[in-house]
């Protein structure tokens, strides 16, 4: 009985062609007739022919990295085979430190990621540092302060005026209608002379193209800009339009020195369509952080207060309303009526020709408060701000 | 463009019957010739310089070895087919390496239809060849010395039963004989059992 070991050595025999003819002869009927056998054979086959062909590939690994150190080799060396055609590329990163060379694969690997990464960081730093800041300037009060001029309601306004052209142009009327032009912002102011000059919050007319005032009873006029005194928050009008007349005199009078503490006082305003009267006690003689230009007045203001006249019990005006305090609860703040009248005598000085006469008599003293309004609020205008 | 085509087949089927013959100028000059295209490739789709090796390689041993058996059908470029198989070579190697299951390549458009060029049959043929290999080369391994060495020298490295039976300290080459055909009923135990169960 024959060992798979001695079949093998006659199968390799029997390949390699050295075998006798009449063993050759006799193995190959034993194979076509003994199907063990030719199992046997079939798997020797399938064994050597896999030996071989690992070989094969074996010896093919080695002559394809020896062609890919050759082809370095070459590369690093470009001066040798410099006229071959077939150095293409002249890798640098050759004779670069394994550290770079890691890096540089990372960073080949990965630029555009990292490109992308980095351009997203830098916008949304600098948008969040922009977008805050501009925020903070539109938002923050300036000093803690709110100045109380009236951003007009733009959609009311336009709405209004929707109406009123629907209105003219149903009905036919052939009246006039004035050219609505919508003011961007509104503030109050009072007169000053008998003859049209105006005192209002400097804040208010601050960057003005053309101001209108409107009176009580809805006359308006075109004023023109005087002066503004940006530091004591007071700003001179005059109503330059030939329709005003001027009015026969003024019911109050401005107090040049300094009213009390705990005096009763009250303003008359425009924080929106009608006037409006408020009252309260004059709180302090001083105003924010100690400004003491300014008082400080308990009285409930808001936009469109600016400007106001805040008058005492006996019908002095003792300032003109400028702001509120934010943070703080019931602090309003007005300007002094002795530097109006400082500023007024010092406009004297340069403007002769236009001379200004200050009211010398209160006719407001000794009636009741509302008697004083009533007088009062004809002198108590609308200041429209157009930019 | 397809001037440039025609001659560039030409060359190609130059280089083919070149390899065919074993020249191995040719081949090298086959290797130099794609690697750029191929190392770009890869380090563009986040390889290293040593992963582009690895698969080029494996690639031109693909197409090496389909060129030495003469099944070769090439309806492209060698170079479109190169690419097509190193492309389908590393997309496998990525896929396996992370887990993300979409991996994107960044083509190159210059390398045109990389599809339809017969690379996908060619890689999957050659991976059931490698697998072949890995196993016989397990075998081998677990066939221990001095089997092991013994028939690498005589059927891979072609040494004569006389060297090896002074190599191995055998009294005479036929005592070698027997062992070597002993270890060969052994190795063929070993490959088949591994072989077909996998």
């Amino acid at each position: 009985m024959q060992t798979e070991a001695d079949y093998y050595a006659l199968f390799e025999a029997y390949q390699r062609g050295e075998l006798a003819a009449g063993a050759r002869a006799s193995l190959e009927t034993r194979l076509s007739t003994e199907p063990r056998l030719q199992q046997l054979y079939t798997e020797y086959q399938e064994l050597m022919g896999t030996l071989a062909a690992y070989g094969e590939r074996r010896r093919t690994r080695r002559t394809i990295a020896g062609l890919h150190e050759a082809m370095l080799a070459a590369e690093a060396a470009p001066a040798a085979e410099a006229s071959s055609p077939l150095t293409h590329s002249v890798n640098p990163i050759l004779r670069i430190s394994r550290t770079e060379r890691v890096l540089r694969e990372f960073w080949s690997g990965h630029r555009a990621t990292v490109g992308v990464a980095a351009s997203v960081a830098v916008l949304a730093v600098f948008s969040t540092l922009l977008g805050m800041e501009a925020y903070r300037t539109a938002h923050a009060p300036q000093n803690g302060v709110r100045e109380l001029r009236r951003e007009v309601a733009q959609i009311v306004r336009s709405q209004k005026a929707l109406i009123r052209k629907v209105n003219t142009q149903v009905l036919g009327t052939t009246e006039a209608v004035a050219p609505v032009r919508d003011s961007k912002y509104s503030g109050t102011g009072f007169a000053l002379t008998a003859d049209g000059y105006l005192v209002t919050s400097a804040h208010v007319i601050k960057g003005a193209d053309s101001l209108l005032v409107e009176s009580r009873d809805h006359r308006r006029y075109r004023a023109e800009r005087v002066y503004a005194d940006t530091k004591h928050d007071l700003a001179i009008l005059r109503i330059k339009d030939p329709s005003f007349k001027p009015f026969a005199k003024l019911p109050y009078t401005f107090k040049a020195g300094q009213a009390d503490l705990g005096e009763r006082v009250y303003t008359l305003g425009y924080p929106r369509e009608d006037v409006v009267y408020g009252e309260g006690a004059l709180s302090a003689r001083s105003g924010y952080d100690g400004d003491t230009a300014f008082y400080q007045v308990s009285i409930p203001l808001n936009p469109g207060n600016s400007g106001g006249p805040l008058l005492d019990g006996q019908g002095n005006l003792i300032g003109v309303v400028s702001s509120r305090q934010d943070d703080v609860l019931g602090a309003a703040f007005a300007a002094k009526s002795s530097f109006l009248v400082r500023l007024v005598d010092s406009l004297k000085n340069k403007q002769a020709a236009q001379p200004y006469h200050l009211p010398r008599t209160n006719q407001l003293a000794g009636t009741g408060r509302s008697q004083q309004v009533k007088r009062l609020q004809d002198f108590v205008f609308v200041v429209k701000v157009y930019e | 463009m397809n001037m440039d085509s025609t001659t560039a087949l030409a060359a190609d089927a130059q280089l083919i019957k070149a390899i065919h013959g074993g020249d191995e100028r040719a081949l090298s000059q086959l290797y130099r010739l794609h690697w750029p295209m191929v190392s770009h490739f890869v380090l563009q789709n986040s390889g290293s310089e040593d992963d582009a090796r690895d698969v080029y390689q494996e690639g031109v041993m693909v197409f090496y070895e389909k060129v030495r058996e003469g099944s070769l059908e090439l309806s492209c470029q060698i170079k479109t087919y190169l690419y097509a198989v190193c492309r389908r070579l590393w997309l496998k190697r990525l896929t396996t390496k992370s887990r993300l299951h979409g991996v994107r390549l960044l083509d190159e458009e210059e390398y045109g239809p990389y599809l339809n060029t017969g690379a996908e049959d060619d890689v999957q043929e050659a991976e059931e060849r490698d697998r072949r290999f890995a196993t016989m080369s397990e075998a081998l391994t677990h066939l221990g010395e001095p089997c092991r060495s013994l028939l690498e020298g005589f059927y891979l490295l072609d040494k004569s039963m006389l060297e090896l039976t002074a190599e191995h300290g055998y009294t005479n080459a036929d005592t070698a004989k027997t062992q070597k055909y002993k270890c060969l009923t052994r190795l063929k135990k070993l490959f088949f059992a591994s072989y077909k169960e996998a």
